[in-house]
């Protein structure tokens, strides 16, 4: 233990380096936690340019040495809140739903981003390199864009702000739709044709000889993207008779690309999800039957939708409420069935490819340099990074947190081994 | 699955028509077994041996190392190596009074209608089907402390279960388990009152209210104190008739609930659970405590425990804490991921507990989380001192570490096996004992499923 953090210190010492990486002796985990072959990778440009053995270093390169340690391709969150609060509930400071509009798909989190929060490198010590800030609904079924975002603090945390238009079809989203689902959903399909509409005669809208819209115009724009794929469309729905009317109702259209998100009792339908190919977005912890939408939430949700084939990727949610940790998540999968390669696939290739992230979520030529090295195995509740790596660049794994305990080991003269 | 639920339900047949509001618990007889070939914690913080456990009329009949000789029972169970723990304990939990599914017509935990109301019972609202209940379970949780929620600065009292099957609440409380009065202070009373214009709407205010209520208690103490002398003086002389002075038998006070709950504590028979995030905010109410001369139990959610760990051990009062769950308001901003391992490691009584429905189905993982974090802080502790955190420091809190929360012979056999190592991600409990009944066996399929569940969420865990 002594010498990860011996090594944080030199590394954090010599500052973070823009210069040629090697690391040396990374343990490739795919199929456990723990065993794999031992390879060393360089590092040139933000990209994996070599994986090898034995590669020698020049005189630019710093060497790092992982000491067979695991390592991974940086995880990606495909649902979190960080950057829109520091503090999240009550109001404190949460940036992340609008009220008082009956339709927000204009409205993009993007704006109200923090790139300097302290819950960054939180992420950072959860192995987490790439996520998705998602908004919730307000007084709209329809919430807004979430942004996809690197886990570092600076001007290059936000990286696409129209990553996704996300809809709200659960229980209690019927509320904003005059109180049935029925209506929600009808609501949302007439939207989409309403921008059809507007896109045909976009024209003549410009010139001013089209009656105006019922939907305003960043609304409208943002659903002309979901009808062109050029955005997905995230619908957050739970029940199995929901999951197949929403899937009936945008695989009509015939260029959206649908997520489904939340899915409680997505193994019910599997045969839909996969004949219409369609990924979801799972909390692998969320097993509590809250509501009558989700009397099939289940622990083993992940297993189920492994078998049958079904892409899913990884989400925390709110991170630091209940649903704490990613990997603890993925971990709590593998001990209800789920292969440990599926469940680092559903936090790496998998969202990466949902999300289409360029040459994020996996290890090999010519890859990002998003990689994570690991004290133990990954996905083990007491393994935690010991170095972590965006684009080729160290991250400072420090948080406000570390420096907080800091102080009272010392207040309080606990004694350490250090 | 269906003849279990018949036997838990004759089980708890028995006694459940008996007044008082007292625990109709009566675990069901079962044949004495040991269980062999073990890695046993018991703990306490000694670290893990490989051995054996007897059982006998619900109650750990002895223990014992591998090559030690064991007793003659009637069924024996080899665990292969599996790891074998004390039943897990939350000392804070919602199940029952904040069920699922989460309506709000099931939303029972707060009677948010005064700061104080010390007079309404937790026990009271519990929903015994809760499906949350069996999910619990299924993560080795055989005790746990359903509390009121923490929108008043006097909440109610807490009620202490076994985790069974059962029609009534009645049916599920542990047995002889001290109440406990449910106290909150900072950002919920104020904000809850605070918004209606009334008082308590500041920190200050939550103090006075805290005084006030203590005051009347004292008042109400000295009342029944007088009149119990007075009857006893009538007692005495009623025997006798002698001297000269009729005396009149004097009339009972009329009760007061509120204040019998807050007698209680003062006189040392309910135990003070305080909903406390700030270390300064405990540092007041241990002061309150000694003005008023009682003893905190523990503060719960002590996200700020770390900042005075020393205070707490000087004090004699345990903190009840998550091992990451912080940023969701402001009062739980300077949450740590050390802050259990540094409380332990100031020498204070460290507990792991939930206060969620998803969070209770794997306290074990909660305190490896909390472990690991005090490592890479550079403190020393061990695998054993972790399982401390949900069981022997949680059954001290509870009042009924002389029962539960350790192995040893005589006490309750609350049992977990476990699946792998109880601190790792993969470990799942693969068999729950209470008082020596196999309550949960995840190969085997046995498990409660509640009236709830029935006909449309079977076999779940």
């Amino acid at each position: 233990m002594k010498n990860f953090v011996l090594m944080l210190v030199l590394l954090t010492g010599s500052g973070f380096s823009l210069a040629d990486v090697l690391i040396k002796g990374a343990r490739l985990v795919t199929d456990n936690g723990e065993t794999g072959e031992i390879r060393d990778l360089r590092i040139e440009g933000g990209r994996i340019v070599e994986i090898g053995v034995n590669l020698i270093a020049t005189n630019q390169t710093r060497t790092f040495d992982a000491m067979a340690r695991p390592i991974t391709a940086g995880l990606i969150d495909s649902a979190t809140t960080i950057g829109l609060a520091e503090v999240s509930g009550l109001g404190v400071s949460y940036d992340g739903e609008v009220s008082g509009d009956e339709m927000a798909a204009g409205f993009q989190v993007a704006l109200a981003l923090n790139s300097a929060s302290t819950l960054i490198p939180l992420a950072s010590n959860d192995g987490i390199t790439r996520g998705i800030v998602v908004p919730e609904p307000g007084d709209s079924n329809f919430a807004g864009q979430s942004a996809a975002v690197r886990f570092v603090r600076g001007s290059n945390f936000l990286q696409r702000a129209d990553n996704a238009l996300h809809l709200y079809l659960r229980e209690r989203d019927r509320r904003h739709a005059g109180g049935s689902r029925s209506r929600a959903l009808s609501q949302a399909v007439d939207a989409l044709k309403e921008a059809a509409r507007f896109e045909r005669q976009r024209e003549a809208y410009d010139s001013n000889r089209l009656r105006p819209f019922e939907i305003g115009h960043d609304d409208l724009e943002a659903l002309v993207l979901v009808l062109s794929g050029k955005m997905p469309l995230v619908v957050h729905v739970d029940r199995a008779a929901d999951i197949r009317n929403v899937v009936d109702a945008f695989t009509a259209f015939a260029d959206v690309r649908l997520v489904l998100a939340g899915v409680a009792e997505a193994w019910k339908v599997t045969e839909i999800l996969l004949a219409h190919d369609i990924p979801v977005l799972i909390n692998a912890l969320d097993n509590l039957p809250q509501n009558f939408d989700r009397l099939g939430a289940r622990l083993d949700q992940a297993l189920l939708l492994s078998v049958s084939g079904v892409r899913f990727a990884l989400m925390s949610g709110s991170p630091y409420s209940e649903f704490r940790s990613l990997t603890q998540a993925a971990g709590v999968a593998v001990a209800h069935g789920l292969a440990w390669e599926q469940a680092l696939l559903a936090m790496t290739s998998v969202p990466a490819e949902i999300w289409g992230l360029e040459g994020l979520g996996k290890i090999e030529l010519g890859a990002k340099a998003d990689l994570v090295i690991w004290s133990g195995d990954p996905l083990e509740v007491s393994s935690a990074p010991v170095v972590v790596m965006v684009d080729g660049d160290w991250v400072n794994l420090e948080t406000r947190q570390d420096l907080l305990a800091k102080r009272y080991l010392e207040v309080l003269d606990l004694e350490t081994t250090d | 699955m269906k003849t279990i639920l018949l036997l838990l339900m004759v089980a708890t047949w028995i006694g459940e028509l008996s007044a008082d509001y007292g625990s109709t618990y009566q675990p069901k007889t079962h044949k004495s077994f040991l269980i062999d070939n073990a890695v046993i914690d018991v703990g306490e913080g000694q670290g893990e041996f490989l051995g054996w456990v007897a059982v006998s009329g619900g109650r750990i009949q002895a223990m014992g190392t591998a090559d030690e000789p064991k007793p003659e029972v009637e069924e024996r169970l080899d665990a292969n190596g599996l790891w074998l723990t004390p039943g897990i304990i939350d000392v804070h939990s919602h199940l029952g009074d904040y069920p699922s599914p989460s309506y709000r017509a099931h939303s029972d935990g707060n009677e948010a209608t005064s700061p104080v109301t010390a007079e309404v019972w937790a026990e009271h609202s519990v929903w015994p089907q809760d499906p949350q209940f069996p999910l619990a379970l299924a993560g080795g949780v055989t005790v746990l402390q359903i509390l009121p929620g923490s929108a008043n600065l006097f909440g109610g009292r807490s009620v202490v279960l076994k985790n069974v099957w059962s029609r009534t609440v009645q049916g599920m409380k542990f047995p002889g388990a001290p109440y406990g009065l449910k106290m909150a202070c900072g950002e919920n009373p104020k904000r809850v009152y605070g918004s209606k214009s009334q008082s308590p709407a500041t920190r200050m205010g939550n103090f006075a209210g805290y005084r006030k209520a203590w005051i009347d208690a004292q008042e109400y103490q000295k009342k029944w104190q007088r009149y119990e002398k007075a009857l006893s003086e009538y007692i005495a002389w009623e025997s006798t008739k002698r001297g000269s002075d009729y005396k009149a038998r004097p009339s009972p006070p009329k009760r007061n609930l509120q204040m019998e709950t807050l007698v209680g504590v003062l006189e040392g028979e309910i135990l003070v659970h305080n909903h406390c995030y700030r270390a300064d905010e405990m540092a007041q109410i241990i002061d309150l405590s000694r003005e008023f001369n009682y003893q905190v139990t523990a503060f719960h959610h002590a996200v700020e425990a770390y900042k005075i760990g020393d205070l707490l051990a000087a004090n004699n009062v345990c903190a009840a804490m998550w091992a990451d769950w912080w940023q969701f308001k402001l009062e739980s901003y300077d949450g740590v991921k050390s802050n259990v391992p540094m409380v332990h490691a100031a020498g204070a009584c460290a507990i792991v507990h939930s206060d969620s429905a998803t969070g209770i189905q794997r306290l074990n993982q909660e305190a490896a989380k909390a472990l690991a974090a005090g490592r890479r802080l550079g403190l020393s502790l061990t695998d054993s001192d972790a399982l401390t955190w949900l069981t022997r420091n949680a059954a001290k809190a509870l009042g009924i570490l002389e029962q539960t929360g350790t192995l040893a012979s005589g006490k309750m056999a609350d049992l977990v096996l476990w699946s792998h190592p109880p601190l790792s991600v993969y470990a799942r409990a693969q068999v729950v004992f209470i008082d020596g009944v196999k309550h949960f066996d995840r190969e085997q399929g046995i498990g409660p499923v509640t009236d709830f569940e029935i006909g449309q969420r079977e076999e779940i865990f």
